[in-house]
């Protein structure tokens, strides 16, 4: 039984890891903590269920909720946050915080308060391995994430735009002096980030099959205590923090039946993780 | 300077002239209900039941030739919303009588309110005990949580003969309730609870909990939860292959829990109050005048939100529109008339005592599966 905890655990963290990563990697080279990002999220499934009216097609949905996220994820980054740069990092945090609010407003306002189902049915099956089994949800998600992660790492380690991206997350301006376009790394950084945001969007959306505004509220926190679990910036961290907090939610509820809520459980560790570990499990200083 | 205090001068005259209460015939009658949040589509349903319930009044000429004007308030769900709107009934909108078409939690906080403004207040279909103890001026139209647990209790040992029971409590009013009353009866009827775990309102990844539950090999799972939960466990249970029957209660009882469910909802049986199949005319007619008028199925909340606005209506008419005369009315009414069956009266402490209905979803619509009329289940307390 406890090995199906642990399916279960690996697939929330796997949602967890696809939200969170875009949260670090604007971190990384901005140094915003870029709580609208969980809007974008919600955005991610709203378009994925449009998309999803027009053409009944899972992939499709997804791919068009990626895309479309990934442009709302560079307005952001251009209209909101450019102009704020120079000011102190708390006003762009502030700015990032009001449009979360607005953007769960409005899409309260056109869709509604109510829970939209989200029928989409990727085709698979579920598996069964032994006495564990994998929900054709579950499955889903791993396959997804995998896809959407060895993307990730290919991007980042075997391409020069990854280079640069990484010498960003470093230092902007010694990467600006060696012939690093800053800027477009940047802009690159939001629509990574934002399209992984996107795709999380739509296969939450449709492993709850649910849609609806407010969807966004607890990843918001919870992707950030993530991202400080992982250690700002870093990627592989972030992955890493994804899935600790996945299993020890699913750990803790279903085996050692922990009185508290869920979602408590991953600020509870963060509060740990600060107390002796400042820097995440792989941050730097 | 003098034009900016002229314009002040105006504007607080303005204020105090629309805060005025305008003279009127019409009997007013408070509602609240979540009209936003979570909660939404429930209480959407309770306000377009009330709001049927209303026009249908109105129109046969209102009570005593005086119409009725339905005063609506959004708690969202929000204890301090609520109470909120309760002192704005009270004093503001002078309301003669309320109907609460919302869940427990509000409906309990502003009891006492209500009977401390002497207002008579009808809860539609709220379940938690303290809402009757608020006083003498507080009624319950729906079932009482352990009453409908229990029902469900006899639905899983005596009908579905199970003899080892799961059960997945939501943890708050509601689910305490209904779990309470449910792992009550099933071991005075002795059969087991083979486990028995919390989860908090709003989860939405029961995957660990059923996989525990999964393991105690249960015949029956009972799950006390709102549409959202209700739809998300069935479909994850079924995905983990869960072959154990999956026992509900009225929070099931909603279109969305269809709708989010799909075909997981399938099969999933639950107790209610409504019985959709009841060959009762005056249920029928409802029906149908509900979905000519709204365009979707009538559901439990709006059911119980009418009946309980029409016991209302009814007490006017049978004294007058003051709140003390209505109280009075409804404390006395014998044989009040309701869609959800034939009540007799309300008893002391203002609760009702009435058969509860289980419906079971074949074919994608809820169906009439059995009646709970089992004296020792159905009879709440009198203190």
């Amino acid at each position: 039984m406890i090995f199906q905890q642990i399916a279960n655990g690996l697939a929330m963290g796997s949602i967890y890891s696809l939200i969170a990563l875009g949260l670090t990697m604007i971190y990384g080279v901005l140094g915003i903590l870029h709580i609208a990002h969980a809007g974008i999220y919600a955005l991610g499934a709203y378009l994925g269920l449009l998309c999803f009216r027009f053409v009944p097609n899972f992939w499709v949905a997804m791919a068009m909720a990626m895309i479309l996220c990934a442009a709302a994820g560079w307005v952001v980054q251009r209209y909101l946050y450019q102009p704020l740069l120079k000011l102190p990092r708390i006003v762009p945090l502030i700015a990032s915080i009001g449009l979360f609010i607005a953007l769960e407003e409005i899409y309260r306002l056109i869709a509604g308060p109510y829970v939209i189902p989200f029928p989409a049915d990727p085709g698979f099956k579920g598996i069964q391995i032994g006495n564990i089994q994998i929900t054709n949800q579950q499955f889903l998600v791993f396959i997804v994430t995998f896809i959407l992660l060895s993307f990730l790492w290919f991007i980042m380690n075997r391409t020069r735009t990854g280079l640069a991206m990484k010498a960003t997350f470093q230092d902007m301006e010694i990467a600006s002096v060696m012939g690093v376009n800053v800027p477009r790394t940047v802009a690159l950084n939001f629509l990574i980030g934002s399209s992984l945001a996107g795709a999380a969007g739509v296969l939450v959306g449709v492993f709850y099959n649910s849609v609806y505004p407010t969807m966004g509220s607890i990843p918001a926190y919870k992707a950030l205590a993530i991202i400080v679990l992982g250690g700002l910036g870093s990627i592989p961290g972030t992955v890493l923090g994804a899935f600790f907090i996945g299993l020890s939610e699913t750990l803790l509820i279903g085996v050692v039946q922990v009185p508290f809520p869920r979602d408590a459980l991953a600020f509870i560790i963060m509060i740990l993780v600060l107390m002796f570990r400042p820097y995440g499990i792989l941050g730097k200083g | 300077m003098m034009k900016r205090v002229m314009i002040v001068g105006f504007l607080f005259v303005g204020v105090l002239l629309i805060s005025f209460p305008t003279y009127s015939q019409d009997i007013p009658i408070g509602f609240f209900a979540p009209l936003t949040g979570f909660a939404a589509s429930d209480g959407r349903a309770a306000k377009n039941g009330v709001e049927l319930g209303v026009s249908i009044v109105n129109d046969a000429g209102g009570i005593k030739g005086r119409k009725v004007k339905l005063i609506v308030y959004d708690d969202r769900h929000d204890s301090k919303e609520a109470v909120a709107i309760a002192n704005r009934l009270i004093e503001k909108d002078n309301v003669v009588a309320v109907v609460s078409g919302s869940y427990s939690m509000p409906t309990r906080v502003t009891a006492p309110i209500f009977q401390k403004g002497k207002i008579p207040m009808v809860a539609g279909y709220a379940v938690h005990p303290d809402i009757v103890k608020g006083g003498n001026y507080v009624f319950r139209n729906g079932c009482l949580g352990e009453v409908e647990g229990a029902a469900a209790a006899n639905v899983a040992v005596k009908l579905l003969k199970a003899k080892r029971n799961a059960v997945l409590t939501m943890d708050n009013d509601f689910g305490t309730e209904l779990s309470r009353g449910y792992v009550a009866r099933v071991e005075k009827l002795g059969a087991q609870i083979v486990s028995h775990q919390v989860y908090k309102l709003g989860e939405k990844d029961f995957t660990p909990f059923l996989t525990k539950t999964k393991e105690a090999n249960p015949e029956v799972i009972f799950t006390s939860g709102y549409y959202n939960e209700a739809a998300l466990v069935s479909r994850q249970a079924k995905a983990l292959g869960i072959k154990a029957q999956i026992l509900g209660e009225e929070g099931f009882d909603s279109p969305k829990f269809l709708e989010i469910g799909g075909d997981a909802a399938e099969g999933v049986i639950f107790v209610c109050l409504l019985n959709r199949d009841d060959p009762r005319p005056e249920v029928q007619n409802f029906l149908k005048k509900y979905k000519q008028a709204y365009g979707m199925d009538s559901e439990m909340c709006a059911t119980t939100s009418y009946d309980a606005f029409m016991i209302i209506a009814k007490a006017i008419e049978r004294s007058e529109p003051k709140p003390e005369a209505i109280r009075q009315a409804i404390a006395t009414m014998k044989d009040i008339p309701g869609l959800l069956g034939k009540v007799k009266e309300f008893n002391e402490i203002g609760e009702s005592k009435k058969p509860v209905q289980v419906q079971i979803v074949k074919g994608g619509q809820f169906r009439f599966f059995a009646e709970v009329t089992d004296p020792e289940v159905i009879t709440p307390p009198s203190k």
